[in-house]
């Protein structure tokens, strides 16, 4: 997130920027992409070959904190050893600041970590169609890999509840979450500028009585109004670090969190604990802005992200979910429970219609937007 | 005894024979600072402005847009308000602390000093969190007030909370304009006001006051500019209903990729900002003007 008070004279300066790069672009030059040979053969996933991208420098861009550098350290750099490719990282991720660079014709970041929704209603329009002669997506979990992305992680949208305020009594799922005579105190969901995502609108409506596979299409309105019902009880996040800081003081008595956030709050001591049933499984996504300067680099790293090694050292570096069917990475019994890619959580999860939001993102951001600030 | 003039400044010092050999001297001195401001300033504020009026095509459409939107002009008014609050509760507290300033010793000096200017020189998003973990329903505010049997009170995720964040992180831009000031004014303008008879509190309003106005409207007007577009406190210390223009403006720009609308809020902004500015400025001159004249 952003830090001065000029911040907005920044974001609005993007358009200038743009117009900046394009004329920069234009004398400085980036020449013609360098000819790139991956070797000969199908593609298998975690793999390059060595020196391919030696005179390549890449850009890879992601939302910065524990994750950015775990996604660093277990398998950009590593890559970049490997093929040869100088690796530079920026971040946090900004749609405006690829829409400005696809516009400019001027395009730095080569690889970017999105998340999923935006990336499926942006595929074509500022992000290119992925190779997958190069990427070998046959181990990533049913459904994730699509024309414009394949996963970068998985993790999930999950209710959590503090196990020491409600004398015994355990919240089951989502009507609970809304049940403030049984389960009395301040709720905690996101509500930060300019985002809406699977998670809230489809718990409200779940509890609402609606059955898991009729959500979609989603009564926005609907679900907005069930939320109405428990508006003075709830409290909204911002990032996903003031979530955390939430059930590690206290503040709230049930929350929906990411599940990395949850995770990371009862290993620092905060007395929550999911409800599993009905989670709603998310995933970031790994995108290509359109006119990156040599797209075979950008695949390529691709490629080499979704191997099973390279899994399994993200999650034990970070947390969230591999997005390899065979990774098992050794981690602890408690972040083993936060795995949300196992057969056994899979079947606990709602099934997200991922067209249907790349679809009405937009439209919901802006009236969700509006419910908040109202 | 005549206390028209502000404090003398160095560009209030007679003209100096060579002028315009000087004059052209600092104007080639001015030239680095203005081509950057051209490229890093003037040119987006351009962009922005056009992109308003064109984006997606050309017209009004995202000035009805905005106009049309109870929400969005609800926040605008809230933008404003919130600023007004923060201007006056930075200089309720500024204005005693600067004349502090000015009469303890060098070592009060500099501890007065270093208290305001080491938290400026902190990250805003740390001292945002820290004013989180001060604030919240489990800080160490309400802590400290459960002790004395009293509260829980809501401080977090209310106007109250964002106004005491913000005016904490502005402080110092209200605190230096008002010392840089205060420090100019010539003593002996008491002296000699009390000397003619009048009771301190005559001799405030009447010499004090006057007199250090430029550095409070300069402090003000920092502090009410910065004010409109902070965005991290805000949306720490505040919650959705509290939510200011600049969230709703990234919503658009970064959220929806809709530019035009966020370039039109942008120039609806700054558009009302130099209203009020001229305004303001306006009403000073006829303060700093209709003084004297009633003394004549």
């Amino acid at each position: 997130m952003s830090r001065l008070p000029s911040t907005i004279r920044r974001r609005l300066g993007l358009a200038a920027l743009a117009a900046g790069a394009l004329a920069l672009g234009g004398c400085a030059g980036q020449g013609p992409p360098p000819n790139i040979d991956l070797g000969a053969g199908p593609a298998r996933a975690g793999t390059v070959k060595p020196d391919a991208l030696k005179d390549v420098a890449m850009t890879f861009t992601s939302y910065g904190g524990a994750f950015q550098t775990g996604q660093m350290q277990g398998i950009v750099k590593p890559f970049g050893k490997l093929s040869g490719a100088r690796i530079l990282e920026d971040g946090p991720t900004e749609y405006a600041k690829i829409r400005a660079q696809v516009e400019a014709d001027f395009v730095t970041w080569d690889v970017v970590d999105t998340d999923a929704v935006w990336s499926d209603g942006q595929c074509g329009k500022l992000l290119m169609p992925l190779d997958y002669s190069i990427i070998d997506a046959s181990k990533v979990p049913e459904g994730q890999a699509t024309r414009c992305s394949v996963p970068a992680m998985n993790y999930a949208t999950v209710l959590t509840y503090d196990k020491t305020k409600f004398g015994g009594r355990t919240p089951q799922g989502w009507k609970d979450f809304y049940d403030v005579q049984r389960f009395p105190g301040k709720r905690a969901m996101f509500g930060g500028a300019g985002d809406a995502a699977p998670g809230d609108l489809e718990g409200a409506l779940i509890a609402d009585g609606v059955a898991p596979e009729d959500l979609y299409p989603l009564d926005v309105d609907r679900a907005l109004r069930k939320l109405d019902t428990i508006r003075k009880h709830l409290v909204f996040w911002e990032t996903g670090a003031r979530s955390q800081q939430m059930l590690e003081s206290g503040e709230v008595v049930m929350a929906t969190v990411w599940s990395g956030r949850a995770y990371a709050a009862v290993k620092n001591g905060a007395k929550f604990e999911p409800v599993w049933n009905q989670f709603v499984p998310r995933r970031e996504a790994l995108v290509v802005p359109k006119g990156v300067r040599s797209p075979k680099a950008s695949m390529a790293l691709i490629n080499y992200y979704l191997g099973r090694e390279q899994q399994e050292k993200l999650t034990e570096l970070t947390s969230y979910s591999p997005i390899h069917v065979d990774a098992r990475p050794k981690v602890d019994r408690l972040l083993q429970s936060y795995v949300t890619t196992t057969p056994e959580r899979q079947r606990q999860a709602i099934k997200v219609d991922s067209a249907w939001w790349a679809e009405n993102q937009p439209a919901v951001i802006e009236k969700f937007t509006a419910w908040l600030a109202g | 005894m005549s206390v028209s003039a502000s404090p003398p400044l160095p560009a209030a010092a007679a003209p100096p024979p060579g002028r315009t050999r000087r004059g052209l001297r600092n104007g080639s001195l001015f030239l680095p600072a203005a081509v950057l401001l051209a490229a890093f300033f003037l040119a987006p504020l351009a962009v922005m402005v056009v992109r308003a009026f064109t984006d997606p095509q050309t017209g009004l459409q995202n000035f009805s847009w905005f106009f049309g939107d109870a929400v969005q002009v609800d926040v605008l008014i809230r933008t404003f308000r919130t600023a007004l609050i923060v201007t006056v509760v930075c200089a309720l507290l500024a204005y005693p602390y600067a004349y502090l300033m000015t009469v303890v010793g060098p070592l009060g000096l500099a501890v007065l000093t270093l208290l305001v200017l080491v938290p400026f020189w902190t990250s805003l998003m740390v001292r945002t969190f820290a004013w989180v973990i001060l604030l919240q329903d489990t800080g160490v505010v309400n802590d400290v007030l459960g002790f004395f049997g009293l509260g829980p009170v809501q401080l977090i995720r209310t106007t109250t909370g964002v106004v005491i964040g913000m005016s904490q992180i502005l402080l110092p831009f209200m605190v230096m304009p008002l010392y840089a000031v205060m420090r100019g004014i010539d003593r002996r303008l008491l002296q000699a006001s009390s000397g003619l008879g009048a009771k301190p509190l005559t001799t405030f309003v009447k010499v004090w006051l006057p007199l250090s106005l430029p550095g409070l409207a300069a402090g003000a007007l920092m502090v009410f500019i910065s004010s409109l577009g902070f965005y991290v406190t805000p949306a720490l210390l505040g919650s959705p209903d509290t939510a200011l223009v600049s969230q709703q403006i990234f919503t658009q720009v970064n959220g929806l990729l809709e530019w035009g609308r966020g370039g039109a809020m942008g120039v609806i902004v700054l558009v009302m900002t130099l209203v009020l500015l001229a305004v303001s400025a306006g009403a000073l001159r006829l303060l700093g003007g209709q003084r004297p004249e009633g003394r004549a």
